[in-house]
Order: C-alpha cells, then structure tokens, then sequence
C-alpha cells in the first residue's frame, strides 16, 4: 500500500536544492518543519546550504544520510534522469512539482517507478503537505492545519482556495496529496483510496478533479472496490470548458464523451461520492459533514 | 496539440505514410492560385474536433465550381465551438476494405493503449467493437500490438495493417505524440495502404524537442491560437465566449476554470481563460499590459475581475504590477474589481487603493462588486442610446 504520511523527523533529500527556486523553496520547507538532511548538487559538492551539506550525487547523499524521500526542483528537460538518479540510489518518496515535463518522458517515469515499487507524486503538483508534521513543495501555510480532512488534488490553485475557505471554517486535513494536472503522472487519485481508508486521523477525503482523462471515473472504482466507509467528496473544475480546447492543464482536455463532467460526475454519484457544484456548496457540504 | 488533418498529413506523409495528394485553402480567391490535386476531389473543414462528416464538413465533388461553393459555404461555420479558417481539398481516394488503427496513452500504467480493426467507418471508435492493446512505449511491442490485433484479417489486409502499423506506431513514440488515429486507413485489393484521414495530438510539453512540430505552429499560429500563445509568452489565455461581459485577470488553471464554471451558472458570462502565473511575472508588468489588451478587445466587456490566490506570490508586489499594468493599457476603459487572498494582503489594499481600486478578499462579495458593475454598465450604455 501506498504511504505518504511522513513527519517531522522523516529524512528529506533535496534534487535541485541550489536553483533560484530550489534554495528559496528549501527554506520555506525547513521553516514549515520539513527534515531536509541532504542536498544534491555536482557543482557544489562539498559545501552546505543553511548548514545542510551538500552532495555530488543522490547515491552519496542516500549513503550518507540513509534518507528514502527526495523532493526535486529541476527542469522539465532533466526530470526524468532525476528521478532515474533517485530511483538508482534507493529513494523510495520523489515529489515532483516541475511543470512541463514532456508526456513520453513522464511514460518512462512512470514505468520505472512502478516497476521498483517507487512512490512517485508529480509533476505538475504543488506537492504534499502533513500539516503540523511536514511539508514537500510548497502548498501555502495559510490553506493548512491538521485535521481529519484527506485532500487530493489535481490542480494547485483550486485546492488552495478549497483548503483556505475549509480551515477558516475550522476543517484541517490528515494529508494533502496534490497529484497534479499532467495527463501521465505517478500517484493517482485511486491508488490512495487504501491509504486513506486504513489512515486513522482520515475521517473524509476531498477529490479535486477536473474534466479530462479518467481519474475521477478510477477513483469510483476504487471507493467500491475498496468499501470505502468514510464519507468520499468531489469537487471537479470545467463544467463548462470548450472540447478539444486546453485551458491550462494539459490533462484537461475533453475529446467527444471522453473526460467530459457528465461522466465524472455520474461514475462518481454511482459510487457514493458526493459532487458539489461550487466551491460555496463545497464548503457548506464539507463543513456540515464534519464539524462537531 | 491537435493537428489540423491537413498539417497531421503533411508530417506522415514526410515520415513515409501514404497519403492522398492534397492542398490547404484559406480563402475561396486562393482556389485559383493554387495547383490543385487531380480529381474528383474532397473538400474538408480543418477544424481540431471530431463529428465533421456529420456536420456536413467533409464533401465530394467532381466539378471547380461547386468546389469554390463547398469551400464558400464551409469557411467561417463554426463547428462545436471552432471556426472554419480553411479547408483541405484533396483527390477523392477509396478501396474495397477500411480499417482502423490507433494510438493513445495508458496513463494508469505508463504504457500505450493500441487500438485495430479490420472494419474502420465513421462510428468505429465510440462503438466499443475494437480491440486493444496496452504495451510498453517502445516501437517493437507496439508493432507487435498491430500484429496481434490484426491475425484474424483476411489478406492482403492483415500484411498492410501490420506495415502501416509498424510506421505508424515509430511515429507516434518519435514525434511525441498523445494520440493518433488513421481512421479510415483504406487498404486498395492490391495491399496498398493510404491515410485517408488522420487524427494527430502532440504533447505540448515536447514542442522545444520537436522543430517540425513547432514549424507548423509558427507557420498556422491562427490556427493553433492558444497554443502559439502559450508557446510564445508561456502562459495560458483562452477567449471562451466573444461575447462575453466578464474579463478575467486569474492565475492558476484549476481555480480559474472552477471560476468560469461557476459564473456562467449565475448567468454572468466570461469572455476568457487565463492562468497567468503571477510566480513567472518576476517584477515586470509587461504581462498584464498585454492581457489587459487582448481582453479590452473583447466587444462586450464591462467589467474585469482580478482573482490571485497567492501561495507564494507576493500580494503588494503584484499590486503594484497591476497599477502600472493598467496605467500602461488606457484602451481598457472598465472597472475593475479585485479579489486577493495570501501574503502581503495590507499592502496590497494600500497599494490598490491610492489607484483607486477597492479590494475584497471574499469571492463571493467581490462576484456582488462585478454584478453591480455589470448592471450599471448596461444601464449607462441604454442612457446613451
């Protein structure tokens, strides 16, 4: 089974750690409460960042620190070798927000992940956060606070606004897993139906989908395969987008009947999971659901 | 991207598939510039969606005249939702047999789904008659797939699906492709195998390692608007409704669509998309200014919403991006309404509001702000008339 719940004293190593984005992403992880114990970096092997030493490859930084979980600010261009790197060096947690990585690249990532038992999370995601625990990526502090609320998401910004109006109304979440907007990417919405059934702080998850591909209509599937006991939510974006047309997510995209909200929507209502139509409605529903 | 068919035959037919010999017409004038293809000829709206034929879109004629009337009639339809820029004539091509072969991701699994029949036809896709594969993306197991699919094929059917096949498959894994489908694929008593249409996407993400791919994106940027313009400014803008009274300043695709969705449920329609990404703006309005032109050639707009989510941004520092912006684009005379939640929110009401420009945290008290503006914009326009 899947497990993303990591904590505070969870060994992180960080791909990409001396970028513009990687060195500013590193310390607001650090400050969240993120164990970063090792970064990796060939051109300053050697020396350290805020005191966290720096190592030529992934395989000396895994020796040296025994971390299995790796959070990654690289390029689109070189992601798949990171993640090839990563894998090689025993890392069994990779965290991927880089937008952009080419399909048949995210293809390969996928195979290989799977195929050594790797839990991949990305591209495209703003990452995963424990809230109180750990944060890999950078979800904003403000949508966060522990709570019994398990959230997956495919986009990064409605689920910000989903988190913010919920912990205003005092829901927190257990964990917040962003699987990302990419059509081809590791964890899905379905492989972490177990995770969450079996997760005792998980009183109810919150999908955050949208039209396109057919991970809501797999996530039905698996709350029925399952047995999925606790109450299942969904919120899915583009009701009302063109077909043929992007807007933003390459998954987006509805082609004929397929990905279309209709279907979602139904396979998901079959399955007993309640679709909202509004981020309002959302909330109320959330809200009345949990609150005691 | 999902090719015209006119530029998805062009790169097969470069990369060896058949194809029937064919021209792009952009205009009815241009008829007489061009070398047509020998006839009778087919005449086909190139519009990226599906259902054409049923639309009335794909046509045959033996005679010029009735070719430049196909072509009048078709250019500037609109077909779920796209408009006819230009269309294909191409020879009129058929065979005794049809087939169908196809090409798309397995995304549960990394893998490529492989779809064949030996019976193609209009209706073959959503019929759930054909047979699949999913195999590992590499060229031997998806011609493999085809020649598996295709064993019980009568000759010399089976011997064209599984060459075309192997072509076809290399393809799709070396020009990055996410989908491709040649349906029909017309297969003459001979054995010889031609496209007769085709249905290409390639990955946006791999366009900077596709230089032909993003040739006939420069060379067409009409017709692959958003596209172009995301592979241009690296952004995402999409007009989804030219009539729309709503300009949108967003940023983030997911809250931006979810947006869209629920603005047209409380009858307020918006006239674009847009996933800015205020993390890429980097202390330069030039963005904005930009957006702020492309919406103010909306006909109908009234009013613009400013929605930011700021997880990492900096409110102030987009707040004064967005005060030079809309001193920097004068052509869009409307209010503007602007909802803002996240860091540095203090500075931004200050920074805002010496423009002049009220800011609202709750979303649902800023869609008030934008009724009202919308309201009184219509009414001060029927004052004028």
């Amino acid at each position: 089974m899947i497990n993303p719940r990591i904590t505070r004293t969870t060994p992180v190593i960080m791909q990409g750690i001396t970028g513009r984005a990687g060195q500013s992403h590193f310390r607001l992880m650090r400050a969240y409460g993120t164990n970063i114990v090792a970064g990796v970096s060939p051109r300053a092997a050697g020396g350290d960042l805020d005191g966290v030493p720096l190592y030529a490859s992934c395989a000396e930084a895994v020796n040296k620190t025994d971390a299995r979980t790796s959070i990654m600010f690289v390029g689109a261009e070189q992601l798949l070798a990171a993640i090839e790197e990563a894998v090689a060096a025993g890392v069994k947690l990779i965290v991927t927000p880089t937008e952009g990585m080419p399909i048949h690249d995210a293809l390969k990532a996928k195979r290989l992940t799977l195929s050594a038992g790797v839990t991949w999370i990305g591209p495209s995601t703003p990452g995963m956060v424990v809230p109180g625990e750990a944060k890999l990526g950078f979800l904003p502090d403000t949508t966060l606070a522990p709570g019994p609320l398990g959230i997956m998401s495919k986009s990064g910004t409605l689920s910000y606004e989903s988190g913010y109006r919920l912990v205003q109304k005092g829901i927190g979440q257990s964990v917040w897993v962003g699987v990302g907007g990419d059509p081809v990417k590791g964890v899905r919405f379905a492989d972490l139906v177990p995770f969450y059934a079996a997760d005792a702080q998980t009183e109810a998850v919150l999908i955050i989908g949208e039209i396109g591909g057919a991970e809501e209509e797999e996530f039905a599937r698996a709350v029925t395969a399952n047995g999925f006991k606790k109450p299942a939510f969904a919120l899915i974006a583009g009701c009302s987008a063109p077909e043929g047309v992007n807007m933003g997510h390459a998954g987006a995209l509805v082609h004929g009947a397929h990905g279309t909200y209709l279907a979602k929507k139904s396979a998901l209502e079959a399955a007993g999971v309640r679709v909202f139509g509004s981020l309002d409605e959302m909330t109320r529903g959330v809200v009345a659901a949990l609150r005691r | 991207m999902y090719l015209l068919e006119h530029d998805a035959k062009t790169l097969l037919g470069a990369a060896g598939v058949p194809v029937p010999e064919g021209c792009l017409i952009e205009s009815v004038e241009a008829l007489e510039r061009v070398q047509l293809p020998p006839g009778p000829w087919m005449v086909k709206a190139q519009v990226p969606v599906g259902g054409r034929g049923k639309a009335g879109l794909v046509r045959m004629t033996e005679s010029r005249t009735d070719l430049a009337a196909l072509v009048s009639g078709m250019l500037g339809q609109t077909h779920r939702g796209h408009v006819v820029g230009s269309c294909r004539i191409e020879s009129c091509r058929s065979a005794p047999s049809e087939v169908y072969i196809g090409f798309m991701l397995a995304p549960e699994t990394g893998e490529v789904r492989v779809l064949a029949t030996a019976s193609g036809g209009v209706d073959v896709e959503s019929s759930g008659a054909v047979q699949s594969r999913v195999v590992a993306p590499e060229p031997a197991a998806l011609a493999q797939a085809v020649v598996e699919l295709s064993a019980s094929a009568p000759e010399p059917i089976r011997h064209a699906m599984i060459e075309a096949g192997r072509v076809l498959g290399e393809i799709f894994l070396r020009r990055d492709a996410v989908l491709l489908e040649i349906n029909p694929l017309f297969v003459a008593a001979d054995g010889n195998w031609l496209a007769g249409d085709a249905k290409m996407v390639i990955d946006d993400n791999a366009l900077g390692r596709q230089p032909e791919v993003s040739a006939l994106l420069e060379a067409r940027a009409s017709a692959y608007v958003e596209t172009h313009l995301k592979w241009t400014h690296g952004f995402d803008y999409v007009v989804v409704d030219r009539a729309g009274e709503l300009g949108l300043l967003t940023t983030g695709a997911g809250l931006s669509m979810m947006l869209i969705d629920e603005l047209r449920a409380n009858g307020i329609r918006p006239y674009n998309f847009l996933d800015v990404r205020t993390g890429g703006l980097r202390g330069d309005a030039s963005r904005l200014v930009k957006v702020l032109n492309w919406i103010a050639e909306g006909p109908n707009v009234k009013c613009v919403l400013v929605n930011v989510f700021a997880g990492i941004t900096h409110l102030g520092e987009f707040s004064r991006l967005l005060v030079q912006a809309l001193r920097e684009a004068p052509v869009l005379k409307v209010p503007v309404v602007t909802r803002l939640v996240g860091n540095g929110l203090d500075e931004a009401r200050t920074v805002l509001g010496e423009a002049g420009i009220a800011v609202e945290p709750d979303l649902d008290e800023a869609l008030k702000l934008v009724r009202k503006a919308l309201s009184s914009q219509s009414a001060g326009m029927g004052g004028q008339a």
